[in-house]
């Protein structure tokens, strides 16, 4: 089911300073996707998710959830959560205390008064989906991290609900069951074909998990896109930056050739991906990504998108080197490969992939 | 609906601090009032005449250094008993800890009149049991002990102090970082060593706090003073104040407001100190996230001899005053148990107390004040605790400060400040006066298990259920009710017992017609009737059990009905 999101603000007081949480948001979230709120802490995801689900009330604009309007300043509409028919996974999981796994899973279906067998029915049916069978009678004091994240995702579906929301909801397990239950996550959603909204503030489980990220920075959506749009081919500074580890270079506008964009910068003339409404002269930022920097060992081919520059420091980190080379004055780092013949000091050559050059428009 | 919960959120706040602001500050604004006053029938014209009285009054100085001597030695008393078994309990291997859980429960709801009671009935010079027992064994002229002194008072007060010390040591002790201690002994330094030099020395905090407590209480303490100080002439403040209201020819309760004040003063200053020190403790002493347990230290041979300490001060602290009342309710007069003794055994003393009205009179207050005033009480805390823990607005802030601030309140002293209140209102020698004022006295007690019962639901509980499709009410039965009800089972049940055994403000307050149980000890202790004292006693244990008992099983059904209907 689609949401609708329109001119949506909400401000917060905080030590008698006004804090725009929200500032006219406009957001149109796609049917059956997993949509991911990305941004640093206090940009605003959060609060945004808790509007929708109805746990916080905005200041003006107008929330619809399929044909619904939940939320209407203007209409004086406010529909309660628990009218609205979503489903949230909490960053604490909310895993009531004082019931056992069953009862924490068959609560939403409780509250809509099913018949007792139906209940039974499809809490079974959904602890076999997340893989928490005979776990009916477990009190809910006697799960692990990972065992209550599964009984909050089992208890959000039970429902079957019209829109499923998560806010960060692996942020508290460590790291290497968080990349186990990202892997589930991803393939338990895209089964069920469901609209999921995802809040996060790691890069890697927005782009692992969604179908589409937005960007958030200051109560506003910055960038909408596929995680690879974002990665490759972001239009701000600001998304470049936080999706990924980036070197921006800034210049100008040379020449726009039939494949490339020829951009003047500090570290010479550099080829990049072709944007046909710059002309010459444009003062622009470019990004390239480190790994699209490669090592030139031996033949330096044509010289096209070619550097030389200083190895100022090389750090082992398992897969590959990090590497900070200098050219003139800018530092740009890179990814070596752990086998490749450099030490600290060396000169060496580099070349930038231009497909892979990208030119930051805002 | 956010808009209406707001509206009466609002309400809320400046309602409950109305009620708790009157029940703590009304006492205190009328007792400097009644100080500057001249008569407790009107107030006349201001006059420091009530001052000049009381502390050019010759026996004033004598009776401070009593009162120095007492509070301070009760509380080093009871911190460095409650220091030694909380060490052994929480970093040493010492068996049976399960005593130690009882060593600090249990002692509350031994009333504190009846404890003193044992002890004289033990130690009292002409005819304490153990004095008898132990001039017929060593065949002495005279009695060994004498419990009518400074250090019998000191004794008796440390032990009853105890458990409070405990409770503030213990967890302070069991949560501080082993790796200070750790990395000293890697420094080459002994278990002893490392005990003085960094143990006690990282726990300051939590010691300054139990010794300020313990001050507190017992600068309040009224039991001891009455029926041990006051045969031995020995008068500290609280019993210095009860002689102007209640002996003598003249209750002059001006007097008794102007030495109240400074009684006052010093225990919310303490009271203060105490906050202050415990907010810093917090930064001290650095509790790890990771579930670790300190590192035990092996006792080796010293294991049974120190548990043989800890288990005789257990059955001093539990078993001995129950035992010693049940024996004195059955004998018609003091003796060493012996076959004559038992010979002389009945329910006399029992029947006696039965057919005394003014008894059963204070037996059914006292069991209305118990459940009345604890039902009352818990609903009031649960409203302000809600609003502290939840609304968190400056205002809540505020409510949270004036229900510490009777925390410090000393009994007799707001008794007196009640006095000039009650007069004035139809409400005086009323059952409904005793109510208010154990209410205000006691409400922190009922505060604090709601406050962590509050904490303990994380707002993202109802949020879930809400989200779940449970509406306001649904949400307020299915999920925050069940939550709440060990908080409200064990603050419902401090109350209780406290009120079912309250002595020191009753004493102000109990007029003919609502006399309670403690105050009919104390009448049975002036006059010396032993038996039945201690059957009354008896009694009063048995009625606080009881409802603890009841409070109990009813919490654990509620908790299981829930699971039933689910």
């Amino acid at each position: 089911m689609e949401i609708q999101i329109k001119s949506l603000s909400k401000d917060f007081f905080s030590e008698g300073k006004r804090i725009k949480a929200l500032a006219n948001v406009d957001l149109t979230i796609p049917a059956n996707q997993i949509f991911t709120l990305l941004g640093p802490s206090g940009c605003g995801k959060t609060t945004l998710l808790r509007c929708i689900v109805g746990l916080e009330t905005p200041d003006s604009g107008e929330i619809a959830i399929g044909e619904e309007i939940v939320w209407s300043e203007e209409k004086n509409i406010f529909v309660p959560p628990e009218k609205r028919g979503l489903s949230m996974v909490f960053q604490t999981y909310a895993i009531w205390p004082h019931m056992n796994v069953f009862d924490n899973v068959a609560y939403p279906l409780q509250t809509r008064k099913e018949p007792k067998e139906d209940i039974k029915r499809k809490v079974e049916r959904t602890l076999r989906f997340v893989q928490m069978e005979g776990f009916e009678n477990r009190p809910a004091t006697k799960l692990s991290g990972g065992q209550q994240q599964r009984v909050a995702l089992a208890r959000a579906l039970v429902a079957e609900p019209k829109v499923i929301l998560f806010d960060e909801p692996l942020s508290n397990l460590d790291a290497k069951l968080r990349e186990e239950t990202r892997k589930e996550l991803r393939s338990f959603l895209t089964e069920l074909k469901i609209t999921a909204v995802y809040v996060t503030h790691d890069r890697i489980e927005a782009l692992s998990l969604s179908d589409t990220v937005a960007v958030m920075r200051d109560g506003r959506i910055v960038e909408i896109g596929t995680p690879k749009k974002i990665y490759f081919d972001s239009d701000h500074r600001f998304v470049a930056d936080f999706i990924g580890r980036a070197n921006l270079i800034d210049g100008k506008v040379k020449a726009v050739e039939d494949s490339y964009t020829i951009i003047d910068s500090g570290i010479g003339t550099i080829a990049c991906q072709k944007c046909p409404d710059l002309s010459p002269g444009n003062a622009v930022t470019l990004c390239i990504r480190p790994e699209f920097i490669k090592l030139m060992e031996g033949d330096t081919g044509d010289g096209r998108n070619i550097f030389w520059g200083r190895v100022e420091s090389l750090i082992f980190v398992g897969e590959a080197y990090e590497g900070e080379i200098s050219i003139t004055d800018t530092r740009l780092i890179t990814r070596i490969e752990p086998t490749a013949n450099v030490k600290e000091g060396d000169e060496i050559a580099l070349s930038f992939d231009p497909d892979h050059c990208f030119v930051l428009s805002k | 609906m956010s808009r209406t919960m707001l509206t009466t959120r609002t309400t809320l706040t400046p309602s409950l601090i109305a009620i708790v602001g009157f029940l703590t500050v009304c006492p205190v604004v009328m007792l400097v009032f009644g100080s500057f006053s001249e008569g407790l029938g009107a107030f006349g014209t201001f006059t420091l005449e009530k001052y000049i009285r009381s502390y050019t009054d010759p026996a004033l100085a004598s009776i401070i250094v009593n009162t120095v001597i007492f509070i301070i030695g009760s509380a080093l008393v009871a911190t460095v008993l409650a220091l030694f078994l909380a060490y052994l309990n929480t970093r040493t291997n010492i068996p049976f800890k399960f005593l130690f859980r009882i060593i600090s429960i249990i002692p509350m709801m031994i009333p504190h009149i009846l404890f003193s009671v044992s002890w004289v009935l033990l130690l009292n010079p002409s005819n304490g049991i153990l004095n008898l027992l132990l001039r017929e064994i060593l065949s002495l002229e005279g009695a060994p002990f004498n419990i009518y002194t400074l250090p019998g008072m000191i004794l008796v007060e440390g032990l009853l102090d105890l458990p409070i010390a405990y409770l503030i040591l213990a967890p302070a002790m069991s949560s501080f970082d082993v790796s200070l201690e750790e990395s000293s002994k890697v420094c080459g330094s002994s278990d002893l060593r490392t005990l003085g030099r960094i143990t006690l020395p990282v726990l300051r905090p939590a010691i300054l706090s139990s010794v300020i407590l313990v001050i507190v209480r017992s600068l309040a303490s009224f039991a001891v003073p009455s029926i041990i100080g006051m045969p031995g002439r020995i008068y500290v403040l609280s019993t210095h104040i009860y002689r102007i209201i209640a002996t003598g020819f003249a209750a002059d309760f001006g007097m008794a407001a102007a030495v109240g004040m400074s009684v006052l003063a010093t225990s919310i200053s303490l009271i203060y100190l105490y906050r202050y020190l415990t907010s810093e403790s917090e930064k001290y002493v650095t509790i790890s996230s990771r579930g670790y347990r300190p590192t035990v230290i092996n006792l080796k041979n010293a294991k049974y001899p120190l548990f043989g300490i800890v288990a005789l001060i257990s059955s001093v602290l539990i078993v001995l005053p129950v035992l010693v009342l049940f024996y004195t309710s059955l004998i018609p007069y003091s003796m060493v148990p012996s076959a004559k003794a038992f010979a002389m055994m009945s329910w006399k003393n029992w029947m006696e107390v039965l057919r005394d009205p003014i008894s059963l009179l204070s037996l059914k207050n006292s069991v209305f004040l118990g459940i009345g005033g604890a039902t009352l009480g818990v609903i009031l805390s649960i409203f302000v605790a809600y609003t502290i823990v939840k609304i968190r607005t400056p205002a809540a802030g505020a409510l949270e400060s004036l229900s510490f601030l009777s925390f410090s309140f000393p009994g007799i002293v707001v008794g007196v400040g009640f006095m000039w209140f009650f007069v004035r209102t139809p409400l005086y020698a009323t059952i409904w006066s005793l109510l208010i004022g154990y209410i205000a006295t006691y409400l922190p007690y009922g505060i604090r298990p709601m406050t962590s019962a509050f904490v303990q639901i994380h707002s993202h509980l109802e949020e879930s259920s809400r989200v779940c499709g449970g509406g306001t009410l649904y949400t307020l039965r299915r999920i925050v009710i069940p939550l709440l009800i060990p908080g409200i089972v064990s603050g419902w049940i401090l109350m209780a017992t406290m009120f079912v055994r309250e002595l020191t403000l009753s004493v102000v307050l109990s007029r003919p017609g609502t006399e309670v149980l403690a105050v009919q000890i104390l009448r049975f202790a002036e006059d010396g009737l032993w038996g039945q004292l201690s059957a009354l006693g008896i009694m009063m244990i048995f009625i606080s059990t009881t409802l603890v008992v009841i409070a109990s099983v009813i919490g654990a059904k509620l908790t299981k009905i829930e699971t039933v209907i689910s």
